[in-house]
């Protein structure tokens, strides 16, 4: 940040000095130089804080940013074992400073664009619209996503109760039937329980 | 000649404004880490150096075309 900060600060002074005397880009030096500083510089620092700002955009802290998703930030730290999203939150299954992003991308061809655009529109509503309340998925949530870890994984594929009908693996694995809306793994978030539930508060 | 290296200086000037208001929205977009930091630098910082470098590249035509006449 302090690097691609530092170009952007080098780069504005060295267009000022185009800027208050254009007449240096008279010489053959002045105009290498004008094409190095108006448009080689600007596009790589452009392209580089775009990539940072993607990147950013991936942080937990960053979608908790939102007013609206404070409760979806408190579920992560609810000290029970039955919620989903707490138990891989606070037991590192997905990295903790990712772990909106971890789960609630699209891990199919083009996901990581898909969830972008999500979150374009998801910056739309929160400014110039009405989020729905409870907040709801666009679409109901895929097994891919948890399959995207979990396949192949000793404690999936073993696992007493998914052994247990020999028909189970094979319906989840083609979203036949669902991780987290089928009775299983249904305790996921449940923002509407938070006031009843203790906290964890979280590593020292 | 003398016309068209006043409008190439006058362009330069313009890309180089354009770019500098660019680079600095980028920049408090970087500082200011909110969502709505990212749209603005994409649709403000972005359009406004895409400007800058449209205006400076086409001020390299235009110069082309002036010394070539």
């Amino acid at each position: 940040m302090i690097l691609l900060l530092s170009l952007i600060v080098l780069s504005a002074v060295m267009i000022g000095v185009f800027v208050t005397r254009p007449a240096v880009t008279a010489s053959q030096g002045g105009k290498i130089l004008a094409f190095l500083v108006l448009f080689l510089l600007p596009s790589v620092c452009m392209t580089m804080g775009v990539a940072s700002e993607l990147e950013r955009s991936t942080s937990t802290q960053f979608c908790l940013s939102c007013h609206v998703m404070e409760s979806h930030g408190q579920s992560l730290y609810v000290d029970d074992p039955t919620y989903l999203a707490a138990a891989h939150f606070q037991n590192h299954r997905i990295p903790a400073d990712q772990a909106c992003y971890t789960c609630h991308t699209n891990y199919a061809m083009f996901g990581g664009f898909r969830a972008k655009f999500n979150g374009l529109h998801h910056v739309y509503v929160q400014y110039f619209g009405k989020p729905h309340n409870p907040i709801r998925l666009y679409e109901p949530y895929n097994n891919r996503e948890c399959l995207h870890c979990h396949l192949g994984a000793r404690s999936f594929e073993d696992g007493a109760v998914h052994t247990a009908d020999p028909d189970l693996l094979p319906a989840v694995k083609a979203n036949k039937i669902s991780c987290v809306s089928s009775g299983c793994h249904d305790v996921v978030h449940n923002v509407g329980q938070l006031s009843n539930v203790k906290f964890w508060k979280g590593a020292r | 000649m003398k016309a068209s290296i006043g409008g190439l200086e006058r362009r330069l000037r313009l890309a180089g404004m354009l770019l500098i208001v660019g680079l600095l929205v980028e920049a408090i977009c970087l500082l200011w880490a909110r969502p709505l930091a990212f749209i603005l630098l994409v649709c403000g910082g972005g359009l406004l150096c895409a400007a800058g470098i449209v205006v400076y590249l086409y001020s390299l035509v235009a110069a082309g075309e002036a010394t070539s006449k």
